[in-house]
């Protein structure tokens, strides 16, 4: 196939995807079986290699293959030698989450509407959103000690701004049209916070929530690798010091499902709230 | 003697932050009688568009005098409903909340609002839509929405700002019809801002030239074509003859 | 609140002062930026005209200052920012080089786009940054440990970014250019890369921040110098004002590089009203 038509191909998978039936059956499921065929042939290729090369006992000791890594992490659940440590990298995260929407949200609308505030954060919010958020881990280390308050704190200032940043942006970009018309209908500030600004601001809302998942099991992680002494990422660092890769793996894949699996929830809520939208928005 | 709607030099300048004032009118008039149709017509920016907005309460002259049955517009109320440009609905309700969101407003019980809403939705043609959301609908079908909201809180005055200026030629020629049908039945007072000569002849009893702004009256033209009006009106001479007279008194305030 | 300044707000901005507007009332947003950080150091080293100051505990600005002048004029700082740098730019170059063209084959292919997309998404879903420490042992701190962390952090943005880039270039303009007699590889000039740069320029203010991660997680794990380490031993030290005046000058790159890049895309890309 050419390069352009290539681009062909995808304008017409654009237009599948718009809705337009696809008469051929294999086009249908290509994208999925290809999705799938090229992890599991990655897998397989991986499966195989101590079989194909010989690997010096130098790499060995670094070495792991898929089916030692689902065998630690059926031995893991199965015996739940997981579950002490995954309960209190939850509660870290689901503590410092809660904080940040608890804190993030009101702030997002209090900048939202009003100027004066925002100009003044703003140059706070800009510096704290750019620096990654791992630079004060020491700092907070040193003023909250080792274990759950540390991890709580860095998981609530990753997570805090994606949110606060969302609502913030959702408040501020309701539709001056929208509120003139319900305006012209009487309806005094709080009816234009109702009908207006918070159905327009919800769908950013929720994409903030998505995104400050993601920075919140991202701030477990370091928090754990810095600042604890059990939980999950702890186990981590502790099994990649004796070498045991199949168990950082492990915890990697954990990891990665959780967050997968609560961004996905996000997604429908997000989907759900957002079905008086033309089309899905890519973030 | 004092007209229903009665505008006397009224100034309204617009201060937008980091650019230089704006004066929107100037010493602006205007008399409109009850029941009647009257359109504006004007260059680009000219300031119809911020009358109707003064008129409709959203917006506070600077100086001037503007009454309705003799008592001032202090701000919004319910004897005037606006249809908007670009339609205006909210994104995130159905056809039929989009044409309760005045009686919503107004502190009406839902019940009543679902009788209201279904007998306006039925009056635009808009049966079967009722639980579409605006982005399902076309730009014609979103403009009966507006339409029926407008009405649905039964003003006395209706003001249009270029109402029909996005939808395509054909539906537009379509709603020009269907709204002189819900006039005539309705006899509403209409203030009609738009840019098309022809649509503004074919409507109205009086035409508003305006000059460019800051905005007044140039010349109003009283449109003595007979009502009920037909589309075949708009090929006869005296139509045309008007239509050049306001090109005439029009072309002079645009600039390119 | 401002809402209450006046009825006419929906339609117009503000309605504040009249005639002429001062140079006060154009730079407005951005004196309310700059008073807002002065009142919050004067504050900060004011309080502790109250309460007690633990300088094993906080810092204040005064000594913060003093503290990044003496670590600055002993090269101490520069020593550790260069070699930060280093490993930085190396693994960023990759993950453009590398990002920018896996992105693209994905999105000219589609079969390629097919095929690693949803590897792809795993991979940038799943906190990477968990296999720092098994890179770490395995390649060490040096430079190429440290530029591989951040090159697995730091592609990924890249590789969407050009990915979506060329999947959004808009057809009708590849009809205009063939219909003009453009040839292959007049398309990919006149079309497909510039429709594709801002996407990527986009990805690269997302990875930067990425990177910077990278670079703090490998230094904070065993390094003996860069600026990830300088943070993490003053902490140990307890010396709060060296690590307060490392982490305002990481604060102060971070800003500096994210705005750099924000730079770029309204510099490069003026037809592009912003997003």
């Amino acid at each position: 196939m050419s390069e352009t038509g290539a681009i062909k191909a995808n304008i017409a998978i654009a237009a599948e995807e718009a809705g337009a039936p696809s008469t051929n059956p294999w086009r249908r499921w290509e994208a999925s079986m290809l999705g799938a065929g090229s992890i599991a042939l990655l897998l397989l290729a991986w499966e195989l290699v101590p079989y194909v090369f010989t690997i010096s006992p130098g790499t060995k000791l670094f070495f792991t293959t898929p089916s030692q890594i689902a065998g630690t992490l059926w031995k893991m659940f199965a015996t739940g030698t997981i579950w002490a440590p995954l309960g209190v990298s939850a509660s870290g995260f689901a503590l410092g989450l809660g904080l940040a929407i608890v804190v993030g949200l009101p702030l997002g609308v209090l900048l939202g509407r009003w100027r004066t505030l925002n100009a003044m954060a703003d140059p706070f919010i800009t510096a704290f959103n750019a620096t990654p958020r791992l630079v004060f881990l020491p700092l907070v280390l040193l003023w909250f000690g080792l274990g759950l308050w540390s991890k709580v704190i860095i998981v609530f200032i990753g997570a805090l701004f994606p949110i606060l940043i969302n609502t913030y942006e959702g408040v501020r970009n309701a539709d001056k049209t929208l509120i003139n018309v319900v305006r012209s209908f009487g309806a005094g500030e709080w009816a234009v916070a109702r009908l207006v600004v918070l159905p327009n601001s919800l769908p950013y809302v929720v994409a903030g929530l998505r995104l400050g998942i993601g920075r919140a099991v991202l701030g477990v992680v370091v928090a754990e690798f810095f600042g604890s002494e059990e939980g999950l990422g702890v186990l981590m660092v502790q099994a990649s010091g004796r070498y045991q890769v199949d168990v950082v793996f492990a915890g990697l894949i954990i990891f990665a499902t959780l967050s997968l699996l609560m961004t996905g929830l996000v997604k429908l809520l997000e989907d759900r709230l957002s079905r008086w939208r033309p089309q899905r928005t890519a973030d | 003697m004092q007209a229903y709607i009665e505008g006397r030099n009224i100034n309204l300048t617009f201060r937008p932050p980091n650019r230089g004032p704006v004066r929107a009118l100037r010493g602006f008039d205007i008399d409109i009688g009850e029941g009647e149709f009257l359109s504006i017509v004007g260059p680009s920016g000219c300031g119809k568009s911020t009358f109707l907005n003064v008129l409709l309460g959203l917006l506070r002259p600077d100086s001037g005098e503007l009454t309705m049955r003799g008592r001032r517009i202090a701000g919004p109320g319910s004897d005037r409903a606006m249809v908007f440009q670009e339609f205006g609905l909210l994104p995130w309700r159905t056809v039929q909340n989009n044409v309760e969101l005045g009686l919503e407003l107004k502190g009406v019980a839902a019940v009543a609002r679902r009788k209201i809403s279904a007998r306006l939705i039925e009056m635009v043609g808009l049966i079967g839509f009722e639980t579409h959301y605006p982005h399902e609908l076309s730009g014609g079908m979103k403009q009966r929405v507006g339409l029926a909201r407008a009405l649905a809180t039964d003003p006395d005055v209706l003001l249009m700002d270029e109402p029909f200026a996005a939808l395509d030629a054909q539906t537009r020629d379509l709603m020009q019809v269907e709204l002189l049908h819900i006039w005539q039945a309705a006899r509403k007072t209409v203030l009609f801002v738009t840019h098309q000569i022809d649509e503004a002849i074919y409507l109205s009893d009086r035409i508003m030239v305006m000059t460019k702004r800051p905005g007044r009256a140039k010349k109003i033209f009283a449109v003595d074509l007979p009502r009920p009006r037909d589309y075949e009106m708009r090929v006869t001479p005296r139509f045309n003859d008007l239509k050049l007279e306001i090109w005439h008194t029009l072309k002079d305030e645009i600039s390119v | 609140m401002a809402h209450a300044e006046g009825r006419n707000l929906g339609l117009v901005e503000a309605e504040d002062g009249a005639g002429r507007q001062s140079f006060v009332e154009r730079h407005r947003q951005l004196l309310l930026g700059c008073l807002a950080v002065a009142l919050f150091f004067a504050a900060w080293q004011a309080v502790f005209l109250v309460v007690p100051f633990n300088p094993l505990f906080i810092s204040k600005p005064s000594l913060i200052a003093k503290a990044l002048l003496d670590l600055i004029a002993s090269g101490q700082l520069l020593d550790d920012l260069r070699v930060s740098a280093i490993p930085f730019f190396y693994g960023f170059t990759a993950a453009i080089v590398v990002g920018v063209a896996v992105g693209i084959v994905m999105g000219w292919r589609a079969r390629v786009g097919y095929a690693l997309d949803p590897l792809m998404t795993a991979l940038y879903a799943s906190p990477l940054v968990a296999l720092a420490p098994l890179l770490v042992v395995f390649f060490g701190v040096g430079v190429a440990g440290k530029a591989i962390i951040i090159f697995s952090l730091a592609v990924f943005p890249f590789v969407f970014n050009a990915y979506a880039g060329v999947r959004a270039v808009d057809p009708l303009l590849i009809n205009v250019v063939r219909s003009l007699g453009g040839s292959e590889m007049n398309l990919y000039l006149k079309v497909i890369l510039p429709s594709t740069l801002p996407y990527i320029v986009a990805g690269a203010r997302l990875a930067v921040g990425r990177a910077l991660v990278g670079v703090l997680v490998a230094e904070f794990f065993a390094a003996s110098e860069g600026i990830g380490y300088a943070i993490a031993r003053f902490g140990d030290l307890y010396a709060l004002d060296r690590m307060f005046a490392c982490i305002l000058t990481v604060m102060v790159i971070a800003v500096a590089l994210t705005e750099a890049v924000r730079w770029a895309e309204r510099a490069a890309f003026p037809w592009r009203s912003g997003q």
